[in-house]
C-alpha cells in the first residue's frame, strides 16, 4: 500500500481538502506522570468482535472491545479499501497495541492498561459521532482512564 | 480520529492521537498528536516488531505529560524499515488460471475452487503460526464466499447468502473475506513480501482478483447509486484501479 504522498494526485487532493471540523475551544487536560496513567485505546479502524455486525458506510456508533478479548476475536470492518491491511493481518498490535501496552505497564512505563477499549468507523463525518464520543468519554472515566491513545488507519 | 480526540478531551479525558495524514490533524487542531511517516493502515509501523512499536507508543504517550498545549503536533523521526520491497521475494504459488472465460460460471467455479485449494495449505499455516485470522467478516466460509463472487457475475443473480443485508453488501463482505484469505496465505512465506508486493501479486496473478475486477465493472454499470458506490470505492483499491487502468 502507500503513504499519502504516494497516492494518486486526485486521492491526495481529496484527503488534503477533506472538510474537517474545527473547534474554537481548545481543551487540554493535564494528569499525573505517565508511569501512573491508566491507558485505553480508541481506534477508528472499524474493529468489531467476530460475529458482531460489521460497520457500514456512515456508521457513527461505536463498539466495545474488552481488554481480555482474544485477538483472534477481533476483525477489521472499515469500509475503505485504500489502506494497508496486511500489517494488521500479521500483527494486531499494528492498530490495536494492547500487547505492547501491557508490556509497558509491566516495565513501569505506564501505570496500567484499561479494562475496555473502543472502536469507531473512520471515513465518516466525525461531527455525527460527537454524542457517541462523549458517551465513550464517560465510560472511560468510569474505568479510571486518564490517558487515551487514538489510532487511525 | 482527531475530532474524536477533541470530543474526549473536551469531556476531561486526556488524549494523544497518532496521525497518518498530517494535514487533517493540522486542520482539526486536537490537543496532542504524533504524526508518523508510515503507510496508511499501519499507525504503529512494522508488524511483529515489538521494540519499534513500543518506541512509537512511548513517544506518543509521553506527549500526555508535555506542556506546550493547547495544540501540540510532533513528528516521529523514524520510518518503517519493512516498507521496502524484498528483491528476493517471489510468490509461493504457481497460479496459472487467469485466461479462462469469466462468463462460463461452471468453469469459473471449478477453476476458482482449484485456486483456493492451491493456497489453502499456506493460509492454514499462517493461521497456525499467528493463532488468529482476519477472515470472517461475512460469517460465510471461504468456499461460500468464493462461490458467491463467481455466481454474482452470472445471470440470473444468485441467492443472497446473507438475507439480513442487501445482496451487494453481502458481496462486499465476501470480497473482503476472499482478500483476507489470499493475503494471509501469501504472508505465510517463504519470505515476507512488502505490502506493495503482496498487492501486486494478488491483483496481477490471481483469478480471484480478476473476478473482483469484473464485479467492479458490473456494479458500476448498475442503475442503483448504492451499488455503484460499492463498485467504485469498496472492491478495488484506488491505487490498483489506476495502476491497472480500470475505468
Amino acid at each position: 500500500m502507500v503513504r499519502l504522498v504516494d497516492l494518486p494526485p486526485a486521492t491526495q487532493n481529496g484527503m488534503r481538502n477533506l472538510d474537517c471540523p474545527t473547534f474554537e475551544r481548545k481543551p487540554f487536560v493535564s494528569g499525573p506522570p505517565l508511569r501512573e496513567r491508566r491507558i485505553a485505546v480508541v481506534t477508528s479502524a472499524g474493529l468489531v468482535r467476530r460475529g458482531e455486525r460489521p460497520f457500514v458506510s456512515g456508521d457513527v456508533d461505536y463498539r466495545v472491545l474488552p481488554g481480555d478479548m482474544p485477538s483472534d476475536q477481533i476483525l477489521m470492518t472499515h469500509v475503505s479499501v485504500n489502506f494497508d491491511r496486511t500489517g494488521f493481518q500479521r500483527d494486531i498490535n499494528v492498530v490495536h497495541p494492547l500487547d505492547r501496552l501491557r508490556a509497558m505497564a509491566t516495565e513501569g512505563v505506564i501505570g496500567s492498561v484499561a479494562s475496555t477499549h473502543y472502536s469507531f468507523m473512520g471515513a465518516t463525518d466525525p461531527r455525527g459521532m460527537e454524542a457517541n464520543a462523549r458517551a465513550v468519554a464517560g465510560l472511560l472515566k468510569s474505568d479510571r482512564v486518564d490517558g487515551v491513545l487514538l489510532t487511525p488507519v | 480520529m482527531s475530532a474524536l480526540a477533541y470530543f474526549l478531551e473536551d469531556e476531561g479525558v486526556p488524549t494523544v492521537a497518532i496521525s497518518l495524514i498530517r494535514v487533517q490533524t493540522e486542520k482539526v487542531g486536537n490537543p496532542r498528536s504524533l504524526w508518523v511517516p508510515f503507510e496508511l493502515g499501519r499507525p504503529l509501523g512494522p508488524p511483529n516488531d515489538a521494540a519499534f512499536q513500543k518506541n512509537v507508543l512511548a513517544t506518543a504517550l509521553n506527549l500526555l505529560t508535555a506542556t506546550p498545549g493547547p495544540v501540540f503536533l510532533e513528528d516521529y523521526p523514524l520510518d518503517d524499515p519493512t516498507g521496502v520491497d524484498l528483491d528476493s521475494w517471489g510468490p509461493p504459488f504457481a497460479l496459472d488460471a487467469l485466461e479462462i472465460d469469466l462468463s462460463d460460471e461452471a468453469l469459473l467455479q471449478s477453476v476458482l475452487a482449484n485456486e483456493l485449494r492451491a493456497i489453502t495449505p499456506s493460509y492454514q499455516r499462517f493461521v497456525a503460526e499467528n493463532r488468529r485470522t482476519t477472515f470472517g467478516v461475512s460469517g460465510l466460509n471461504i468456499d461460500a464466499c468464493a462461490a458467491y463472487l463467481a455466481a454474482y457475475l452470472s445471470s440470473p443473480a444468485p441467492a443472497n447468502p446473507l438475507p439480513a443485508v442487501s445482496p451487494v453488501q453481502a458481496l462486499r463482505w465476501a470480497v473482503d473475506d476472499v482478500k483476507a484469505y489470499y493475503f494471509e496465505a501469501v504472508a505465510a512465506g517463504p519470505g515476507m513480501p512488502s505490502s506493495r508486493q503482496a498487492q501486486g501479486w494478488f491483483w496481477d496473478r490471481t483469478l480471484a482478483a480478476r473476478i473482483i475486477i469484473a464485479l467492479r465493472k458490473l456494479l458500476l454499470a448498475s442503475g442503483d447509486n448504492r451499488t455503484q458506490a460499492i463498485g467504485r470505492m469498496n472492491l478495488v483499491p484506488g491505487v490498483q484501479a489506476i495502476r491497472l487502468g480500470l475505468t
